[in-house]
């Protein structure tokens, strides 16, 4: 299992990301992006940990030894995303060209006022998911994890407000009556359902070719609120272009089902599957820069002595 | 374990049951904390308990209660909030 994301704490990035935040708002995104490339460059040869688990997703994604080009596309895919993030999120969307595919798998069930999961990935960009919720008056929360990047957030923050209170921080005990909450309005929920953020509730999935674990949590938050998820790509495809994915995961996820912890290692392997499609399809837009597969030090499992349960014993329902 | 209330040990007895816990009810220390370090519960664990007390208690715990932390901290406050609030 990997939990290395915690650890690491985009703690490189931070710099890179403000210092692109600034230079989007001060400069426009044409010379931004060139601005990028030594942005970029210093970042790929200084920045050791994230180059080193860049390469090791890129051959397995690939099925080849990742060249300098590779991690160069890799970090500038990235480094790109941030620098849209900034106006996507100052609804800036004319400078895009955004396809939607799927959006009606959305669309029928908010119509209906029912409330759906949306379970991404730190596969490409969620906020392009604003472009979708325009003018429909949908409310839109993402669930997040705190301690990720709050400096960056607290730059976003300051470009957009709502975007704050659109935040669920995942921390909290009542976290999950926001969920309910939200969903019982007609609104959606946000997850990103590839970092593991608990060692009580993971399901290790074969994952483009070697195992890894992913968190399974969502499948049980849908099966307590009988609400459908909905998976949601957000793909940049190069400049200028972004290509959303919506497709629907699951109607319904069983609670009466007799192997419960079959129904979690079921549902977090489809949504596994599903993942390494969007990643062939776009490989350059994994932002996991971190030891996905735990390849680095096998044994990490803090914390685990003190829980009340073992991590295998409590799968979703 | 003297000092605890016959709603505490009803209210561990379905925490326990509802969770799938590995622990006997009568040992949830009533002002341990019940998330994070203490029993090692998180918020999906708090909103299937918060399910639970709705159907035994016809109390609705909601994210906007100003107490709502304080509610979550252990045995002993969850279950002042479920007697000041219960409808049944």
């Amino acid at each position: 299992m990997s939990l290395g994301w915690r650890r690491q704490r985009e703690r490189g990035h931070r710099l890179l990301l403000a210092t692109i935040i600034r230079i989007a708002l001060g400069l426009g995104r044409s010379a931004a992006r060139v601005l990028l490339y030594p942005i970029v460059w210093y970042f790929v040869v200084f920045s050791g940990p994230s180059r080193r688990a860049a390469r090791r997703y890129l051959a397995r994604v690939l099925g080849r030894r990742p060249g300098p080009s590779d991690l160069i596309r890799h970090f500038y895919a990235f480094a790109s995303i941030i620098l849209d993030r900034v106006y996507l999120l100052t609804g800036q969307f004319h400078r895009f060209n955004i396809t939607i595919e799927g959006l009606e798998v959305l669309a029928a069930r908010l119509g209906e006022g029912q409330g759906c999961l949306l379970l991404g990935s730190h596969l490409g960009c969620f906020d392009v998911a604003r472009a979708c919720g325009r003018g429909y008056g949908i409310e839109v929360k993402l669930v997040m994890h705190e301690d990720n990047a709050p400096m960056i957030r607290a730059a976003l923050a300051r470009l957009n407000p709502a975007a704050v209170t659109d935040v669920i921080p995942s921390g909290t005990a009542e976290a999950m009556l926001r969920v309910q909450e939200c969903l019982a309005r007609g609104g959606v929920v946000g997850i990103l359902g590839d970092r593991v953020v608990s060692p009580a509730h993971i399901v290790e999935c074969p994952f483009l070719g070697r195992l890894a674990a992913f968190p399974s949590g969502t499948f049980r938050l849908a099966s307590l609120l009988e609400v459908p998820v909905v998976l949601f790509f957000g793909l940049y495809l190069g400049g200028n272009r972004y290509a959303i994915h919506f497709e629907l995961l699951a109607e319904r996820i069983d609670r009466a089902r007799p192997d419960r912890a079959g129904a979690a290692r079921y549902w977090t392997e489809r949504y596994a599957e599903r993942l390494e499609h969007y990643c062939r399809m776009a490989p350059y837009n994994w932002f996991n820069f971190y030891d996905y597969w735990g390849e680095e030090d096998a044994v990490n499992t803090p914390g685990g002595a003190t829980l009340a349960r073992r991590p295998a014993e409590r799968l979703p329902t | 374990m003297a000092d605890v209330t016959p709603l505490e040990s009803e209210v561990a007895g379905l925490i326990v049951e509802t969770l799938d816990l590995k622990i006997e009810p009568a040992h949830i220390e009533p002002e341990a904390p019940l998330f994070g370090a203490g029993l090692g519960l998180d918020s999906i664990d708090a909103l299937e308990m918060s399910l639970a007390i709705s159907r035994a208690y016809g109390y609705r715990l909601r994210s906007d209660d100003p107490q709502i932390t304080e509610t979550f901290s252990s045995l002993r406050a969850l279950c002042s909030a479920i007697a000041r609030c219960r409808t049944k």
